[in-house]
């Protein structure tokens, strides 16, 4: 698809291969000729091969399209909206959302129109990488009526060039069938997101959202004292925020109402706003303690398509990391009882005056409003089982019903040795 | 949801707006920017007479870039007719301050100075009205309905920004628009938010940002007199200084929106430690009933006040910190400093971008206009399709500002609007215009 569309444009093919194999280094940008017109003709300079040369470059593809998802079983039905009668089994709930199609072939990355994922992948870089994340905008299935561009809004990072910023209004949108690469080079470690920012309220509720994690500098050169392969969360200088396990948390909510009227050609006033589930990572509790899944894969049935769990899973002793990040449009309180958590970090900034004071904040419950993160350290404590909830009992919900639901997961302490060393994130 | 159909209803209406609204700023406003009035065409700006200020609570209409008009309660100078929100008080820490507030309204009203000590109302101590069976009738002394008048007296306190607003059935009176901004300055330094040297600012770009919401359904059954449902309250437009995007932009004083004389652009030159070293202050206020979580694009703030009092330990400590996303509560008041740091300096020719500048040119995906160079290159600026309007002027930087609450960036539900506006970044040098 993308391959068509350029050669449709003139533009010279940006290989995906090369993007692959990661070498978006010199050659590929000495060889780019643009459309743009001015800046075209004297791109072979100094100053890209020294950023190539001290900058990583990483590249990343992921596509922008519609899908079906589910609420936990056993929600309340709300007629006409929720179980959505037009939703494939085993799903009820229409979603727009991104997906990782990094390293598919073009055939493959159209397969995956339709196929959205909440909430989107989870993406991570170190600091001074050059990052590079194609944007493929395979439309709606359900709505081939609809031409809704999409765009990536880099959405807390500083220094951001309006073109790479994605709000169309002030730059671009991606159409329907076609490539967009967005360029960014981080600097401050940190915990950020991102979003589609195409009509915004509409995208940003249908499930465009996810989160980006910035690793320090200070990861590849441990403080004194410290073994190779420590982790920290931030340029520290004091060891404060090293940590054995990171749990991210993407928060939003979900109005069943507007993704109802998405698949159904009609529109939402967005001042209505009363959403129907809480979610963790585009899941509602229980589904939160379900393991992470793979969307290529029909093994997790009805959550095939919400593939990141939120579940916990550390031993007695270990430092653990929850980064907490809200794109939903309603402040959560984020609790956990019998564990005290010490926020180190609000909108990927370390809580460190100018001065070097240290302000970190010891609680139980973290307040987090939407568009804004907090990073959190808890050390586990004895081994058992902890709950990690919204404070607010009216989002432990689903859709109105019974029993405990919405924005909860557990927190699994083993004793000593019972996990091996974290994968990755939320593993 | 973008369709054909709807390009053609809401979508095309509200687009429509938007362009008439950016024609008449590039024919107006920019010219006005650029000339010797840049002072007070843009930013905050002082209501005259400080420390006394003379106030008249009144009614009147405001304007929404959707075509509506509402029927707002606030306060205007003496001499000078309606406004929203109410004028902005600046005075220094020590100064004493009168205001004197005069009453048009067909009810009671009153002002209220959170955040101040002391307070006198007519001479004595501001504090709670009851009628003779005990319940209150006002948080404090009233001007009488119809042309009544109070007095109040403060010592003003502690260095930053403070909401006035009304203290007579305050549910009402202050969702129909009776608040305003005052700031108080540190004495000695007019160019600091508080007393500390870390707190100093550019006092060319100082902004205040008085965030609100309206229900437009409760303004009109207070203008025909008809009965409040307060249970079916449902704001539908929110605001930044009275005004909702793209209005947001126009300069203050606009000639299209008489009684909404305050702006909102954020208009900076990127940091430089020789030319640029400081920063701009936006003082952000919230006077509505829900919180407002407002996320500036492209450069982090750094909080140093909340409702007046100084982010500093008891040793002197810098307790400030940065944020991307200002999560504002109701009646409280953030000072926050903010520049734009060219960290790349990336040049076409010397330090370009190490990647394909993609090749798509503006779609018409959501609108007839845009604001964007056509370059990624700050201070470039490229062609555009003719059948675009080019809003932007040297190739400047835009980056807008917004509530995350998204719905809250609408305007009643129609996207990129509400509580939003935009900090423009001219290139070092400015535009040849400027």
């Amino acid at each position: 698809m993308s391959d068509h569309h350029l050669r449709n444009t003139g533009e010279r093919s940006l290989s995906r291969r090369a993007l692959l194999t990661g070498s978006l280094g010199v050659g590929i940008v000495a060889a780019g000729v643009t459309s743009s017109g001015v800046d075209a003709a004297s791109r072979i300079g100094a100053g890209a091969r020294l950023a190539a040369a001290t900058h990583p470059a990483k590249t990343v593809h992921l596509a922008g399209t519609d899908g079906w998802v589910s609420m936990p079983a056993g929600s309340p039905p709300d007629a006409p909206f929720y179980p959505d009668t037009l939703a494939p089994d085993p799903f009820d709930t229409y979603v727009f959302g991104f997906r990782d199609v990094t390293g598919m072939t073009a055939q493959q990355v159209a397969a995956q129109r339709g196929k959205a994922q909440i909430s989107a992948p989870m993406l991570a870089f170190d600091e001074e990488d050059d990052i590079t994340i194609t944007l493929t905008n395979l439309g709606l299935l359900v709505r081939p009526d609809l031409f809704d561009g999409h765009t990536l809004h880099w959405h807390g990072f500083v220094n951001a060039i309006p073109l790479f910023d994605g709000v169309p209004e002030l730059s671009l949108a991606v159409p329907v069938g076609r490539d967009f690469s967005y360029f960014y080079r981080p600097h401050d470690a940190g915990t950020y997101m991102y979003h589609c920012h195409f009509e915004d309220v509409e995208h940003v509720q249908m499930g465009m959202t996810g989160m980006v994690f910035i690793r320090p500098a200070q990861n590849r050169s441990p403080l004194p004292g410290d073994p190779p392969g420590t982790k920290y969360a931030y340029n520290d200088n004091d060891g404060t925020t090293k940590y054995d396990r990171e749990f991210a948390y993407m928060i939003t909510e979900l109005w069943s109402a507007a993704h109802y009227r998405d698949a159904h050609i009609q529109v939402s006033d967005w001042t209505d706003y009363d959403p129907s589930f809480w979610l963790l990572n585009g899941r509602g509790y229980p589904d939160t303690l379900q393991p992470g899944g793979d969307p290529l894969s029909t093994a997790a049935g009805r959550l095939q398509y919400q593939p990141i769990s939120s579940l916990v899973r550390c031993n007695a002793g270990d430092r653990v990391l929850l980064r907490l990040s809200n794109l939903g449009y309603q402040n959560h309180a984020m609790t956990v009882d019998n564990i005290d958590l010490t926020v180190i970090a609000k909108d990927a900034a370390l809580l460190k005056g100018r001065d070097g004071t240290r302000n970190y904040i010891v609680t139980n419950t973290v307040d987090v409003g939407p568009g804004e993160s907090r990073d959190v350290i808890f050390v586990a404590p004895g081994p058992g089982e902890y709950l990690l909830y919204d404070r607010n009992y009216s989002y432990l919900a689903n859709g109105g019903g019974p029993g405990y639901g919405g924005m909860m997961t557990k927190i699994l302490v083993g004793a000593p040795g019972t996990y091996p060393a974290q994968p990755a994130a939320n593993a | 949801m973008t369709t054909i159909g709807k390009l053609r209803t809401r979508f095309a209406e509200r687009r429509v707006t938007v362009a008439l609204s950016l024609t008449a700023l590039l024919l107006a406003g920019v010219p006005a920017m650029s000339r010797a009035t840049a002072a007070t065409s843009e930013g905050l700006e002082c209501a005259s007479g400080s420390p006394t200020f003379n106030l008249t609570a009144r009614d009147g209409y405001v304007s929404t870039p959707d075509g509506n008009s509402l029927y707002m309660w606030s306060y205007g100078t003496s001499s000078g007719k309606f406004q929203l929100p109410g004028p902005t008080l600046c005075v220094t820490s020590g100064d004493k301050v009168t205001v004197i507030l005069h009453n048009t309204l067909p009810e009671e009203t009153s002002i209220v100075f959170p955040g101040q000590r002391g307070v006198k109302a007519d001479g004595d101590p501001a504090q709670p009205q009851l009628n003779g069976t005990g319940g209150m009738t006002s948080m404090v002394q009233v001007a009488d309905a119809n042309d009544g008048s109070v007095t109040y007296e403060f010592t003003a306190g502690s260095p930053g920004t403070y909401l006035y607003e009304s203290g007579t059935d305050v549910n009402k009176q202050v969702q129909m628009g009776l608040y305003g901004a005052l700031v108080v300055r540190p004495a000695g330094h007019p160019d600091r938010v508080n007393d500390r040297a870390d707190s100093k600012f550019n006092t060319d770009h100082e902004y205040v940002f008085l965030l609100s919401e309206v229900d437009p359904d409760l303004h009109l059954a207070v203008e025909r007199h008809d009965p409040v449902d307060w249970s079916a309250y449902q704001a539908r437009y929110y605001m930044i200084n009275g005004r909702s995007m793209p209005d947001t932009l126009a300069p203050n004083h606009a000639s299209w929106l008489p009684n909404q004389p305050y702006g909102a652009l954020v208009h900076i030159k990127p940091y430089d430690a020789s030319t640029n070293p400081d920063p701009a202050v936006i003082r952000y206020l919230n006077a509505g009933s829900v919180n407002y979580p407002f996320h500036p694009h492209g450069s982090d703030e750094r909080v140093v006040n909340i409702d007046g009092q100084a982010l500093a330990g008891s040793g002197a400590e810098d307790l400030s910190y940065l944020k991307y996303d200002i999560d504002v509560q109701p009646g409280q008041s953030v000072d926050a400093v903010m520049d734009w740091r060219d960290v790349e300096h990336w040049n076409a020719s010397t330090n370009p971008i190490p990647t394909t500048i993609p090749a798509i040119t503006d779609q018409l995906l959501v609108g007839p206009d845009t604001w964007f160079s056509e370059s990624p290159y700050l201070g470039t600026k490229n062609a555009l399709p003719t059948n675009i309007t080019d809003n932007n002027e040297c190739g400047e930087y835009y980056h807008v500002a917004h509530s995350h609450a998204l719905q809250q960036a609408t305007n009643y539900g129609a996207t990129f609007g509400g509580m939003m506006t935009v900090f423009r970044i001219d290139p070092p040098a400015g535009c040849p215009a400027n």
